[in-house]
């Protein structure tokens, strides 16, 4: 099979002539509606994501035209994914962005996707719940802001979530309140994930397996997970339940289109001050697509990008930027790392990367000298990954990176996803260069506050206790790293400090609604597909309901 | 790929087809049986159904122990026990099935024992296995770790062929007995138990695998059931004949299962990444084929119960003097 096969996606759109690739078939096809750029279409989604794949699809399902476009290629795993972490970097959004502040941060691999599905065909597939009390952090637990949802609201899409993706999770989850079993049962955890429960059990803690997006047993067209680990490269044989195979499907099947390799420049608005429609540049052109309502589900850093880059003479800062927020409070989850060296074989690739974890710290209130949580999970990265953090923030070279690599089968390791504090001065902003579409790149500016240092502090400090604890030797903390990426365009309740309400709807411009990881107030200590998804079916929902109430 | 829709159809389909053939098998069997054998002959044949049913557990094991413990690349020597003695307990079996004498193998019942006791040790085994890992006896270790079922099936297969042996040499007697008990009540039970643990583990497994497949609740209802009845049909006594006839019904259809199972579970292999194409992978990934078979050699022994059963109750009408 040529390279030029394998890349053929990114080179010519596959989202046209009434079909859509199927993702379940090698080379099959199935049928999907297509609208015209000059109908009138309820919904235009930018973003296929966590955010924009479930809306797409739940509004298609009550009977809304939808439009969803996406940047990125329409893949087919079963034929497209190789097992080359180099080649997989297809899958990345890698175009050009500015990173400033004190900490810039390291975009690409471990934050953003660019393909139909979004980050999810990516993703670790870590599905977790947010603690109940962070959805009112600033009132409970007296940091950070209260989110405008009620957390047994956000319990209820949780469960619908989980339900859709057929969560494989453990039997009984140790925190929190009681949830209802996951659809399908955990994975068997593999020998770093046995690692992290004996350091646990060292330290006195709970554990569990890590509920996971791949499945642990048949599911229609999906088998159960083989283990081989290439999650984080894209998944070749369609165990993870990325929003490629489950919502994007879904949503074709019930009636929307969804554009690949179609990259949203401007959303218009009319004179009356709504929006108007997306232009959007596909196959060589820039095209108009006229919309009812227009959603933003493009991650943190593009949603706001978009927002800033669609400002015209009504609205100078942007859209939706009447509170002038857009873009501001860029969260991060700290990902900082501790490793070691076990006598036995560990063999840490085999299998998801995290299997098991301790959210240990995200329930427990005492013993911190910070605010916020974290989880912490076991670690198998491959070895080009595991490579670059020995040259990266190991600063291994030569002689002694080959020493390191040998010891590839016999590491363990874990690593937190730690929650930052919403700060003004983290944003994303437009630079003065502009990208392949003649469109200004965004310069993202994050800096760690001492909350989040501290934090980081007593994270590492713990995980290093616990690998003590197992008896690893040559233990080193690798001490910076970020992973996902949240805020920016914030829901609250009052228009003056938020830009959407609970709805996801902007403030400003009552058509223009935002849904994905950029709506998060705070972080929380937890990975964030899992929220994301369920604040889409959310929004899906009160939607039919503004509908049947007629206050679209 | 197989979409939720047809599975249920499936599952559905050969739930009825199961029953469809099981009730005929029986009405054929009732109009074959009805006139009476002495009673050696009887004895011997249920003991050589006992001694099938031994042989077909004893084969299940084979295959099963082989896979799994193939799987574990024979990391501990012991590993190779279960097959050796599996397989000598299949050769008994075979031994014993042919026999038509009234004299029980006295090789073939140490064989036996020898099978009971390798599958107590084999439950020890993995009993320790399971609680030496970390999360000890929690679900994780129960679903992944050496399943505490498995070696319990030896345990079955050594029964079943003792029971086969203390059977022939029993002959002589007029009401046989075995273990204290009436022979055909003592078979009852012990093979209603038997059948209770395998749907238990079958049980675990299933759960494991989320029940995704709406068939895989049969093995969990039918087996009990047949266990139940088979209970009850032993204990009540002679004037119950629909609750023997249930009974029956239930435990041909349970052997059915057995053979339906081993089928589905082909079927879950192939659904695995790569599906039959992938063999050498997905025999080991998928459900094990050989496990639902036990359920076959299981109703056997329990069918070899009822036919005691009726035996005794007629030895008994003719020396007291009365008939059912
Ligand atoms: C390596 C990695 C591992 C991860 N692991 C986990 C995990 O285990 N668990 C977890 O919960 N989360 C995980 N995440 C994070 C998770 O994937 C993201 O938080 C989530 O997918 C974000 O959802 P979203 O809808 O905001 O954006 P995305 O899912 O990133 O979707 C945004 C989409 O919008 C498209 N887009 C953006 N701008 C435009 C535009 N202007 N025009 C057209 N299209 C546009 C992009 O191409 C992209 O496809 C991981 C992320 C990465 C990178
Ligand atoms: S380990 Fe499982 S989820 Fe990960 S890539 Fe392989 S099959 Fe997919």
């Amino acid at each position: 099979m040529s390279d030029d096969y394998l890349t053929d996606a990114l080179r010519n759109p596959r989202g046209r002539d009434g079909r859509a690739p199927d993702v379940f078939r090698r080379g099959g096809w199935v049928p999907m509606r297509e609208y015209p750029d000059d109908e009138l279409v309820d919904f235009v989604i930018v973003g296929t994501g966590a955010g924009g794949g479930p809306l797409a699809c739940r509004l298609a399902e009550a009977g809304f035209s939808v439009v969803a476009f996406d940047a990125g290629a329409w893949w087919r795993p079963l034929e497209e994914f190789a097992s080359d972490e180099a080649h997989q970097e297809k899958l990345f959004w890698t175009g050009e962005r500015l990173c400033d502040g004190d900490n810039p941060l390291k975009l690409g691999t471990n934050n953003s996707g660019r393909a139909v599905g979004g980050s999810t065909v990516h993703f670790a597939m870590v599905s977790l719940r947010f603690r109940p009390e962070w959805f009112k952090s600033r009132t409970l637990l007296g940091y950070g802001l209260d989110w405008p949802l009620d957390w047994q609201d956000m319990w209820r899409y949780y469960t619908e979530v989980e339900q859709a993706l057929k969560i494989s999770g453990p039997v009984r989850y140790p925190w929190g309140p009681k949830r209802p079993r996951y659809p399908y049962r955990q994975h068997e955890v593999n020998a770093p994930g046995l690692a992290l429960a004996r350091a646990c059990e060292a330290m006195g803690i709970a554990w569990a397996p890590t509920p996971l997006a791949t499945v642990s047993a048949p599911r229609e067209h999906s088998p159960p997970c083989v283990y081989r680990g290439f999650c984080v490269t894209g998944c070749a044989t369609n165990a993870k339940q990325s929003g490629l195979i489950t919502w994007i499907p879904w949503a074709v099947k019930a009636g929307a289109e969804i554009r690949d390799l179609a990259m949203v420049g401007r959303i218009e608005t009319g004179e009356d001050g709504l929006a108007s429609g997306v232009h959007y540049h596909r196959e060589g052109e820039w095209r108009f697509q006229r919309a009812r309502n227009v959603v933003v589900a493009g991650y943190a850093i593009e949603t706001p990008r978009l927002l800033l880059n669609s400002a015209n003479s009504r609205y100078p800062d942007g859209l939706a930027n009447s509170s002038g927020l857009v873009g501001k409070n860029l969260m991060v989850h700290t990902n900082q790392a501790v490793w070691g060296t076990l006598e036995e074989e560990v063999r840490w690739y085999k299998g998801p990367p995290s299997l098991s974890l301790s959210e240990h710290w995200n329930y427990e209130d005492s013993g911190k000298d910070f605010f916020g949580g974290y989880a912490f999970m076991s670690q198998g990265p491959l070895p080009a990954a595991w490579a670059g953090a020995q040259t990266g923030n190991h600063g291994l070279w030569g002689q002694a990176l080959v020493d390191e690599m040998q010891k590839y089968n016999h590491q363990v390791g874990l690593k937190i996803v730690g929650e930052t504090l919403p700060q003004e001065r983290n944003c994303v902003t437009l630079a003065d260069e502009r990208d392949e579409f003649g469109l200004p790149v965004a310069r993202v500016t994050w800096s760690e506050c001492d909350n989040d240092r501290r934090l980081v502090n007593h994270a590492v400090d713990f995980m290093r206790r616990g690998l003590e604890g197992i008896d690893a030797r040559d233990i080193w903390a690798e001490a910076d790293g970020t992973a996902h990426l949240m805020g920016t365009a914030r829901m609250g309740s009052d228009p003056a400090t938020s830009v959407v309400n609970a709805d996801c709807r902007s403030w400003d411009i009552p058509n223009l609604w935002i849904c994905d990881g950029s709506v998060f107030p705070t972080s929380g200590g937890v990975n964030p597909s899992e929220t994301i998804q369920a604040i889409a079916l959310r929004t899906a929902n009160r939607i039919r309901e503004l509908a049947r109430r007629g206050e679209l | 790929m197989v979409s939720k829709t047809r599975l249920d159809w499936l599952a559905l389909a050969v739930t009825g087809t199961l029953t469809a053939v099981s009730l005929v098998w029986q009405h054929r069997e009732a109009n074959r049986s009805s006139g009476s054998r002495p009673a050696n002959t009887t004895l011997i044949h249920s003991a050589r159904r006992l001694n099938r049913g031994a042989g077909i557990l004893a084969g299940a094991v084979l295959l099963d122990s082989a896979m799994e413990h193939y799987r574990g690349q024979f990391e501990n020597r012991a590993m190779y026990t279960p097959l050796i003695t599996a397989t000598l307990s299949l050769l008994a079996s075979s031994k014993g099935f042919a026999d038509l004498t009234p004299h029980s193998g006295k090789l073939r019942n140490g064989i036996y024992i020898g099978t009971v006791l390798t599958g107590v040790a084999g439950s020890g085994f993995h009993l320790w296995n399971v609680t030496k890992r970390p999360g000890g006896f929690g679900w994780t270790n129960l679903f992944y770790s050496a399943p505490l079922g498995a070696p319990a099936a030896l345990i079955l297969s050594g029964v079943l062929g003792h029971y086969a042996e203390r059977l022939r040499s029993e002959t002589r007697n007029i009401v046989p007995r075995v273990l204290g008990l009436p022979a055909g009540q003592s078979m009852a039970l012990m093979s209603a138990a038997g059948l209770i643990g395998t749907s238990a583990e079958a049980g675990l497994f299933h759960f494991r695998g989320s029940f995704q497949n709406p068939a895989m609740y049969l093995p969990v209802t039918a087996p009990p059931l047949s266990a139940v009845l088979l209970t009850a049909s032993a204990l009540a006594g002679a004037n119950r004949p629909h609750l023997r006839w249930a009974s029956r019904l239930c435990l041909r259809f349970t052997l059915l299962l057995g053979v339906a199972g081993a089928c589905f579970h082909a079927l879950g292999a192939a659904r695995n990444h790569g599906g039959w194409r992938n063999w050498r992978q997905n025999l080991q990934a998928g459900p094990p084929l050989p496990a639902p078979p036990s359920f076959t050699g299981l109703a056997l022994a329990g069918l070899a119960a009822q036919r005691l059963l009726d035996e005794e109750q007629s030895v008994k009408a003719h020396y007291l003097g009365w008939h059912p």
